[in-house]
């Protein structure tokens, strides 16, 4: 008996490291990337520029969703890479999310706008059905689902290693008309 | 004469307060309270829906309110819930295949222990 408990004492610790070998040497690089796909929601908002309405329908292809408001203060520093995006024929649809129409207009003007289509989500009943939970967020979304998924600041490097091996993998085309 | 004038003044405020989400009865609005306690908020570290004023939690508790009104079960909530913001936000962890070692290892520990115990015992 006392060589069982000689071997469990040695068992418990080996199985204890393992542990943590195993979930803590795990490459997890981007807590902000997840891969669940699911339907892009039915909506109906309008554009932030006119009272025409947009709706899921309108919106086919592949693009971007990039989920931004004036007040947010890391949307500005990743507007950089999005207008280095757009300047590559990346087609990225802005998703305004609680915010005065007059303000968010002001901040396109005064930094640029990246995106194709903005729509203006004042009450984010968009954001909250696609599983917002602030500003920004970043979705990839092709064929009217979302398949790739990224909270926070994007930037080349979130691009190449989230975005873009979905994007060969399923040789999608991403280029704005 | 102040004294009346005091007291009406500051009753006005209570006669003014209203609740912020309308429920039909007194069982619908338990089971609003009851069921942000139970959810995460999706924004803060750890917090529930109740003690959050972030917006995406003041969005969450609209909804779920509307969900209330529409007579929907507490079970469809949170599954509206999960599916967005994922099953970290339930509070109570469902048992399922994934979460068997979660629920269950524990158990088997009490129970290697007890086996350690008792086989020391005899010798």
């Amino acid at each position: 008996m006392k060589l069982l408990l000689k071997i469990i004492i040695f068992i418990i610790p080996l199985i204890i490291f393992s542990f943590f070998y195993l979930y803590l040497s795990k490459d997890n690089s981007y807590p902000g990337a997840d891969y669940k796909k699911f339907d892009l929601p039915a909506f109906e908002l309008q554009s932030l520029y006119d009272e025409n309405f947009i709706s899921n329908n309108l919106l086919d292809g592949t693009y971007l969703v990039n989920v931004w408001a004036s007040w947010c203060i890391t949307c500005r520093v990743e507007h950089g890479f999005l207008t280095e995006l757009s300047n590559n024929n990346i087609n990225i649809v802005g998703l305004n999310y609680k915010d005065n129409r007059d303000d968010a207009i002001e901040w396109l003007v005064k930094y640029g706008n990246p995106y194709e289509v903005v729509i203006h989500d004042l009450k984010g009943s968009l954001a909250l059905d696609m599983g917002v939970t602030g500003a920004p967020e970043t979705f990839l979304i092709t064929d009217q689902r979302v398949i790739a998924h990224y909270r926070g600041e994007i930037n080349n490097m979130i691009w190449n290693d989230v975005f873009l091996p979905v994007i060969k993998e399923r040789g999608l085309v991403i280029d704005a008309k | 004469m102040l004294n009346k004038f005091l007291f009406l003044f500051f009753i006005s405020f209570t006669l003014l307060a209203e609740s912020y989400y309308d429920f039909q009865n007194d069982e619908d609005e338990k089971r609003f309270f009851n069921l942000i306690k139970e959810i995460r908020c999706p924004k803060c570290t750890s917090g529930s829906l109740a003690s959050s004023n972030a917006p995406v939690s003041e969005d969450l508790k609209k909804i779920i309110a509307e969900m209330i009104e529409d007579n929907k079960s507490n079970e469809d909530i949170k599954s509206y819930i999960s599916d967005r913001f994922g099953k970290e936000t339930l509070y109570d962890t469902p048992i399922e295949p994934k979460t068997y070692a979660l629920w269950y290892s524990p158990f088997i520990f009490l129970l290697v222990c007890l086996m350690i115990f008792f086989f020391r015992k005899k010798a």
